[in-house]
């Protein structure tokens, strides 16, 4: 029987919400975090409100921030270096910032270390980092949380433009996948800046809206019927540094023009989308998981049980296996809590089955 | 038919989804009714034929309708033309659509690349230009010919010689688009060649020196390789033309090498260019 102590890597809305499930079935958690904070990328990037609720992100975070500091042990500013298999259970090394070794043994790993925003320099037409006024979407999360939502003339931004799809359903850069969370999080931005500059242009330019489920109204629809935000369909092509710390856009408008568009904005956000980092990247490797073919950890039956690897013991949590919202990820968590307690508490472990190919007539 | 009624149009677009009695078209008359009846069969056939070339399933995959390639082009800045338009035209099958933009957009491309570069989808979109392109030329389609006139010099030297273009080419009705500077330039320009200082060969009808096995071994390529053919229908003078040159100077070749074997003929006697026999 393994071991009643559980490893939870990342200290996110996932990894926290697999410790507190954890602790309250009463089983030890041991909890590492790569950075000195809890809360993972949205306390990182500053989260302002969330999505569709638009509810301060604070209100969803701290209670499990609060469940992430009653963990007795836990390893800050540190990453797991290696994991050795001894029986059912496993010989963790965990390594921190000053190369100090610590070992714990655990009965399973819940890897929960989540995604990192795509680095739009990447999409070196866009000009990220070198044309000022352009920002990524999570850029964006911190300035209009701390209230200072300006161009670089110290101004609010007058007209905006929204570019949807950064890094995300673009082959030229390798991302064949959508993002899902993208289209929600720039829509509630263009409603939070318009919010702020009633008076504002902000056009958001789109090749699908994916506010799917719920979010349709609370989302898309409330941002035409209440904030006047406009959706211009086709993606940006490039971005050209204009008079003025202007940014000009060259895009089309492909429901109406069927011609190059070319339009300056003070300020200009890419939706950049959601990549397994490195910090993942190494988790896996060191767990020894296995990658899909969108470069995310595969689970071992993304229908049937998706929050079990497919190495024996370790469970997986969040955006590890594929961009989610933090209510999903919330939810994984709790998923992955509940999947951990069974296999440290009665041993069970479950296995994919067995692939059959589809019947198909040919007619 | 009283006053305030408005008339169906005559499009027959407007009705064939309406009632069995309108007279519903199949999908196939339907992408060639815009076309006068005497060009329906042709563009058809133009359409078959880009659409069983070996390229055309490896350049186009498909279309999220984003706009980036006609946004990122140089050529939709100018003209009435995008290649997003000619995607969705070919997913869709519109003969008529694909006919009318062969028959003039097409020659708006400057094949710069840039759409193929940027799309999400990785279409090889102006590789797709390329292969209507082609194919208007082998099927010597209007719109090549006329596009086409003023590059006959061109292809003449392309084809004998293996360079593009030589000095005296940059005249004014062949090339308008080179500005008046250009052809004012070129009034002078044997004077202009022949002091410059490093070896140019110091003359205009030449840009670079073959010799006449380099310029035989060429037109068998261009021969051997279909590109005589795809001209034959679009210029059949110049197809002429070069024929006889290339027999012409196989013949020549082929004399000077027989008498090289036998040794009727001195090293220093061999022309350097076939252009100096």
């Amino acid at each position: 029987m393994p071991a009643n102590r559980v490893l939870v890597i990342g200290a996110g809305p996932a990894g926290l919400s697999a410790t507190k499930e954890l602790q309250a079935l009463g089983v030890d958690v041991v909890l590492v975090e790569r950075e000195s904070y809890l809360g993972g990328t949205p306390k990182k990037l500053k989260y302002s409100l969330l999505f569709p609720e638009l509810r301060p992100a604070s209100e969803v975070l701290d209670p499990l921030i609060k469940a992430g500091e009653a963990v007795k042990t836990r390893y800050m500013e540190s990453i797991v270096d290696k994991v050795q298999q001894e029986g059912d259970n496993f010989v963790v090394t965990i390594k921190d910032k000053n190369g100090k070794t610590y070992t714990e043994k655990v009965g399973a790993i819940i890897a929960a270390s989540g995604f990192e925003h795509f680095d739009s320099r990447r999409k070196y037409e866009y000009g990220y980092g070198i044309i000022p006024n352009i920002y990524n979407i999570s850029d964006i999360e911190g300035m209009l949380s701390e209230n200072r939502l300006v161009t670089t003339k110290g101004t609010p931004p007058k007209r905006v433009a929204i570019l949807l799809c950064v890094g995300s359903r673009d082959a030229t850069v390798g991302n064949t996948h959508c993002s899902r969370v993208c289209c929600a999080v720039s829509i509630k931005q263009a409603m939070e800046i318009k919010e702020r500059i009633p008076d504002a242009v902000v056009h958001i330019y789109y090749m699908d809206i994916r506010t799917y489920g719920l979010m349709e109204d609370k989302l898309y629809w409330k941002a035409q019927l209440n904030y006047r935000v406009g959706f211009i369909r086709g993606r940006i092509s490039e971005f050209m540094r204009g008079p003025n710390d202007t940014v000009v856009i060259k895009g089309e408008d492909t429901m109406n023009l069927n011609r190059a568009l070319v339009v300056p904005y003070d300020m200009v956000i890419l939706a950049n989308g959601m990549e397994l980092g490195l910090g993942s990247k190494q988790v896996a490797k060191v767990l020894g998981l296995e990658f899909e073919e969108h470069g995310f950890v595969r689970p071992m039956d993304p229908d049937r049980l998706p929050v079990l690897s497919t190495r024996k013991g370790v469970f997986l949590a969040g955006a590890i296996t594929g961009p989610k919202t933090i209510s999903d990820s919330i939810t994984e968590g709790q998923a992955a809590a509940i999947k951990a307690y069974e296999y440290v508490s009665k041993g069970i472990w479950e296995e994919a089955p067995r692939k059959v190919a589809a019947e198909v007539v040919k007619h | 038919m009283p006053q305030n009624v408005i008339p169906l149009p005559d499009d027959p677009r407007y009705m064939d989804l309406s009632y069995p009695e309108q007279g519903a078209l199949t999908e196939e008359e339907r992408n060639l009714d815009t076309l006068p009846p005497d060009q329906r069969e042709l563009a058809r056939k133009f359409w078959q034929a880009v659409k069983s070339d070996f390229r055309f399933n490896e350049y186009l995959r498909g279309c999220l309708n984003c706009g980036v390639c006609t946004s990122g082009c140089p050529a939709a800045k100018f003209y009435d033309y995008g290649p997003r338009e000619m995607i969705q035209y070919m997913m869709r099958d519109a003969v008529d659509r694909i006919w009318e933009f062969v028959n003039k957009k097409v020659w708006a491309c400057v094949q710069c690349y840039t759409c193929s570069m940027r799309c999400p989808f990785n279409n090889e979109i102006a590789g797709l230009i390329m292969l209507l392109r082609e194919y208007a030329v082998q099927f010597a389609l209007p719109s090549a010919k006329e596009i086409l006139a003023p590059y006959r010099r061109v292809l003449y030297t392309v084809l004998t010689l293996g360079n593009q273009v030589t000095p005296d080419m940059i005249q004014p009705e062949a090339f308008p688009d080179w500005g008046p500077q250009a052809v004012e330039e070129s009034k002078n320009m044997d004077v202009y060649r022949k002091a410059i200082p490093v070896d140019l060969l110091q003359r205009t009808d030449i840009g670079w020196h073959a010799s006449l096995q380099t310029a035989v071994e060429l037109m068998t390529i261009m021969f051997e390789s279909g590109v005589m053919d795809a001209i034959k229908n679009v210029d059949p003078d110049l197809y002429d033309m070069v024929s006889d040159i290339y027999e012409e100077r196989k013949s020549q070749l082929e004399e000077i090498r027989e008498k090289w074997m036998n040794g009727e003929l001195k090293e220093e006697d061999l022309p350097d260019s076939w252009l100096d026999l």
